[in-house]
């Protein structure tokens, strides 16, 4: 837990100093989560602000503190996966190659520098790792994202989605046998490549 | 192939941590809190208009039920039309069936005579 558990209490009883303080405390890992779970920078903001805002509006039904940091992960995702349904409505679904102009820009600007060489490195890994995840459905891709890029365990991640972990490690076996599928298939394309680090 | 699936699970497991390290998260805008709890007060305030909306509606329906009742209450027949039994509504209908015909200037209990000549 990044705050005491009598800050929550003093959020849910109301007090926005305690609930400031909870954001200060998460927002760096929010934004970290839901830049993994969305793939795009430029909105990271707006979902992570979504995520502390339907916070406010649901501490009241939050049991005790002890459950808190699941039932944040939990907005989390549920925020992650309407931006993502919102977004394959607008038809601007970001493809596995389709890069934020951002990025695009940053790829442009490299140029030499062991700087520029590291951003180009972890700009392939993004686009190939969600190349990679584009292959399974949202809500998988956002399952195994927690579970083998936060590094969530099943135990947390059974509390998050409030299913049984046999159901959890069935559905995330799958999904890491059609990611592993993709990526023998991507290596046999491709021949010997740097893979990650 | 049991070495080579081991290997590629391996090499996934690494692009993954690769995959935590290349996405970095955005720093938060200066603004964030402050934008934060104004979409706050934002929906705050539209549930407040939308509560008081809500609230006279409510009062407006229960005004309006409570004068139907009245209405409904007056417009009802006398009481005394229902305490009467099936046999006293019967002898009463009797009764004015029967009773003699009343003309007008002539009293009922007179009796008729045919006109002399």
């Amino acid at each position: 837990m990044l705050v005491d558990f009598d800050i929550v209490e003093r959020a849910q009883a109301g007090d926005a100093q305690a609930f400031n303080q909870i954001v200060h405390a998460y927002r760096r890992r929010i934004f970290g989560t839901v830049s993994r779970l969305i793939g795009r920078p430029e909105d990271v903001e707006d979902v992570a602000q979504e995520v502390f805002i339907r916070l406010y509006y649901s501490l009241d039904q939050l049991r005790s503190p002890e459950v808190f940091e699941p039932w944040l992960y939990r907005l989390t995702v549920n925020a992650a996966l309407d931006y993502l349904r919102k977004r394959r409505k607008r038809k601007l679904e970001a493809r596995v190659a389709d890069l934020s102009e951002q990025q695009v820009m940053m790829a442009d600007a490299a140029a030499g520098s062991k700087a520029q060489v590291d951003e180009k490195e972890k700009s392939r890994i993004r686009e190939l790792v969600d190349s990679l995840l584009s292959g399974v459905s949202e809500e998988d891709r956002l399952l195994l994202t927690l579970k083998e890029v936060e590094g969530l365990s099943l135990k947390e991640l059974e509390k998050i989605y409030r299913v049984n972990e046999n159901a959890l490690k069935v559905r995330l076996f799958r999904a890491r046998q059609r990611v592993l599928r993709a990526y023998a298939a991507r290596r046999a394309g491709e021949g010997p490549e740097r893979t990650g680090r | 192939m049991n070495g080579d699936n081991r290997q590629l699970e391996q090499e996934l497991d690494r692009l993954f941590a690769a995959y935590r390290d290349a996405c970095e998260a955005p720093e938060a805008g200066a603004d964030f809190l402050p934008r934060m709890w104004g979409r706050i007060e934002a929906a705050q305030s539209w549930t407040e208009r939308f509560w008081k909306w809500a609230n006279r509606l409510a009062v407006a329906a229960a005004a309006a039920s409570v004068l139907m009742v009245v209405l409904q209450l007056a417009g009802q027949p006398r009481a005394d039309f229902y305490s009467a039994t099936y046999l006293e509504t019967l002898m009463a209908q009797t009764e004015a069936e029967t009773a003699p015909i009343e003309l007008a200037g002539v009293p009922a209990e007179a009796p008729l005579e045919s006109p002399q000549r």
